[in-house]
């Protein structure tokens, strides 16, 4: 069968991080002046010489991609032939929107995937096109890389391919990623989460015969956990109950009919949404009314994270007042295969040295089932 | 509404063997011996459970027959109404002595001992702590309790140590259950270490010995006399199906536990009894055990013998400290080409692949037999040999 994938490099990706600054987001002459040096089309180089020469695959491949160094003149480079321009870009230095119209094409022309070489702010523009339509897998190459997109290193993007050509790897949730810019200037340093997207995960198995097993969807698992919830809502009658935000925790609650915004923080009390959306002040507020609170949290990016990443409203000031034994943190079991850690970033240093003292934490995988995962506080 | 009521029988079926996921019965023309011969080919046998060669033991044998001809071909009951026999009892009273615990009870399959006694031992507002590779028959045994389940990393004690301090504020009961000797890799869980801290924390220890029994241990007793903690593990689950050559599970351990077991156990309770030739086989087994430690020094200096030549010849071995010996191959395709070709050359060993095992860590899993002799021994390591370095594995 033939494979059809999309592939866009942002040849300015990555070039801002060995000169200190935070992406090439707008920066771009600035990096240039400070004496950045292309980095993407290097790794995406990479990548693809590690895929032609570590996984012969019997599907052929038809790429479809953009002009230039924004994907032909590297798969030209490694000598792939199959390849079907489907943009032109029409300046000299790309820029986000070059990106977002040349997914549009490949919106059009029904890739299987689309592989890209880039940083958050390329995932996020991606993102923004294609949202969860098309599955994405990153070559890592920007300055910051919490997308959940990514592969750890060009050798294990590669890999990835081919095993989600080859269909043993399947597709699952992503968490898109990047700075706030907002907040950025007026001078804060926060990492939000744009939205979720398709993305290529290790699937869950399930022995069904002495050495058959079968793969769980990750709707299964969902269920699974949704009942789980349900069981601790019903045992903590008069507790309110926090759902974090991402994917996971989204699917929960709409499989129990309860209200629920996808990137924020809400409450429930009784099975029934009490507040949407919460920032920090309403959270606090809420607590003051309810003092026995738990909060659900799922690990959010490629890094793993429950706190710090994607969920201020979450701040130390509300963390210390519900308790960190208060916090409940359920994974689907192909998310916990490529975040084998689950990390803290609270922003409070004497916060984060309880989650180091607690070292591990019991996270919820099933129904009623739970696996201990290390929790690191260093600062990412 | 009108539908094909066992339609998918024949679509499960059909999607097993387009996946090559059905099991393809290889049948035995002789006994389970060293020797085999196996769908008309002569093979050594380096994948049956049969590690002493018990089955076809002389005394085994004869005393399966007598136990026949004196008490008849079956039980006519389940053990709770009128199938106990002064021969189980004789069985039980052996074990427990062999075993150095204080009782033991029959269970008619290793299966039965842990999905039937599992869910009596924990149930709503208590814990199951699993070690992540345990046997399939654990799991399914967890899986019908109300409790709740935590799983820590292999073998890991850190992390065994965090569920239990996290499940000693939460839960009543605790019960910790392990494999003894891990099949798919043949390393041994830290049953000492295991022990010392569910004391600690106050809680019950399992430990599934099935590939232990007979193994390990002084004269084959088992993980409790390998660690010289026997009587210390709350539950000490076996087999009589594998290295003592017969069929049937057992527990070892203190007459509460026994007591509560029979009473408790659904499996135990609505299955009938074990055949007296089964029985009698059984007490044969321990019998031998005790007074011929030949078998269990065989099959030691056999595995010795082989791992230290296979890891001379390149291949890895993986962590087996027992008769299990993973010969690593990688990735799954050739792994089944190797057991294939071992097959043809008349070695028959099966391969282990994902997702059963990870997914680079696909293997031929072999099981040494007391009955090789060193030239039977050679004859593989020379086809292992010849094969490995075909397939480009050494």
């Amino acid at each position: 069968m033939v494979s059809k994938i999309g592939f866009i490099v942002n040849p300015i990706a990555g070039m801002g991080g060995r000169v200190g600054l935070k992406g090439t987001d707008g920066v771009l002459h600035k990096a240039l002046e400070l004496g950045a040096k292309p980095v993407a089309p290097m790794k995406a180089e990479e990548t693809l010489k590690a895929f032609l020469s570590n996984y012969s695959s019997k599907d052929e491949i038809q790429w479809f991609t953009c002009s230039g160094e924004m994907g032909a003149d590297i798969l030209n480079n490694v000598r792939i032939k199959k390849i079907k321009i489907i943009y032109t870009n029409a300046e000299k230095n790309t820029v986000s929107e070059d990106t977002k119209r040349a997914c549009e094409k490949l919106l059009e022309n029904k890739v299987d995937l689309i592989l890209f070489c880039g940083g958050d702010g390329t995932a996020r523009d991606i993102f923004e096109i294609v949202g969860n339509k098309i599955p994405l897998l990153g070559i890592p190459s920007g300055v910051k890389m919490h997308s959940g997109v990514f592969g750890i290193s060009t050798g294990a993007t590669a890999k990835m391919l081919h095993e989600f050509i080859s269909k043993t790897l399947t597709i699952g949730e992503a968490e898109i990623m990047d700075l706030d810019e907002e907040l950025y200037r007026k001078g804060e340093w926060n990492i939000r989460l744009f939205g979720i997207a398709k993305g290529i995960v290790e699937p869950t198995y399930v022995q069904v015969g002495k050495t058959v097993y079968e793969s769980v969807s990750d709707d299964e698992v969902k269920d699974e956990l949704t009942e789980h919830i349900i069981d601790e809502i019903e045992k903590y009658k008069n507790y309110l109950f926090l759902f974090g935000s991402g994917g996971t925790i989204d699917y929960i609650a709409k499989k129990m009919n309860i209200y629920n915004t996808l990137l924020g923080i809400d409450a429930v009390y009784n099975k029934k949404c009490i507040g949407k959306d919460l920032n920090e002040e309403k959270i606090l507020n809420l607590l003051k009314k309810y003092p026995k609170t738990k909060v659900i949290l799922s690990p959010i990016g490629a890094q793993g994270f429950i706190l710090g990443r994607g969920n201020l409203q979450l701040s130390p000031k509300v963390i210390k007042k519900i308790g960190i034994d208060n916090i409940i943190v359920i994974s689907t079991p192909s998310k916990l295969a490529s975040t084998p850690v689950i990390r803290v970033d609270s922003g409070d240093k004497k916060l984060d040295r309880l989650f180091t003292k607690k070292e591990f934490m019991m996270v919820v995988i099933g129904y009623r089932l739970s696996r201990v995962v290390r929790i690191q506080t260093n600062n990412f | 509404m009108k539908r094909n009521p066992t339609a998918f029988l024949k679509e499960t079926y059909d999607e097993l063997v387009k996946n090559s996921f059905d099991w393809k019965l290889r049948i035995l023309e002789t006994g389970s011996s060293p020797h085999s011969i196996v769908e008309g080919k002569k093979v050594i046998m380096l994948c049956s459970n049969n590690y002493l060669n018990l089955s076809n033991h002389p005394r085994l044998i004869k005393e399966s027959i007598e136990a026949a001809k004196k008490y008849g071909a079956g039980s006519g009951s389940v053990r709770a109404i009128a199938g106990t026999m002064k021969l189980h009892m004789d069985v039980e009273k052996r074990l427990a002595k062999f075993k150095r615990t204080e009782s033991s009870l029959i269970y008619q399959t290793g299966f039965a001992a842990n999905a039937g006694l599992i869910p009596q031992l924990a149930g709503k507002g208590d814990i199951i702590i699993s070690d992540e590779l345990n046997h399939g028959s654990i799991i399914d045994g967890v899986r019908l309790t109300k409790a709740d389940r935590a799983v820590f990393k292999h073998r890991d004690m850190g992390e065994l140590e965090k569920v239990l301090i996290d499940a000693d504020k939460k839960y009543n009961r605790i019960l910790v259950i392990t494999d003894g000797v891990f099949s798919m890799d043949g390393d041994i869980a830290p049953m000492d270490e295991i022990v010392k801290l569910a004391k600690k924390y106050g809680a019950m220890t399992y430990a599934d010995d099935a590939h232990g029994e007979g193994v390990i241990g002084d004269d084959g007793r088992g993980i409790g006399a390998h660690f010289h903690i026997e009587g210390k593990i709350d539950v000490e689950m076996g087999t009589f199906s594998k290295a003592y050559g017969v069929v049937g599970g057992l527990i070892a351990g203190s007459q509460d536990l026994v007591n509560f077991a029979l009473n408790k156990s659904r499996t135990w309770l609505l299955s009938g009894s074990h055949p007296p030739a089964v029985a009698g086989a059984q007490l044969a087994a321990i019998d031998v055990l005790e007074t011929e430690p030949k078998h269990v020094k065989n099959l030691w200096s056999n595995t010795n013998y082989f791992k230290k030549e296979l890891v001379s010849m390149g291949f890895d071995t993986g962590e087996s400290e027992t008769p299990i010996t993973p010969v690593m191959v990688g990735e799954s395709s050739k792994a089944k080409k190797l057991s294939d070709r071992l097959f043809d050359e008349g070695v028959f060993a099966l391969p282990i692949i994902f997702p059963m095992v990870a997914r680079d860590k696909a293997r031929i899993r072999t099981m040494m037999n007391a009955g090789l002799t060193k030239s039977d021994l050679d004859f593989m390591l020379d086809k292992f040999e010849k094969l490995g370095k075909k397939l480009g594995i050494i």
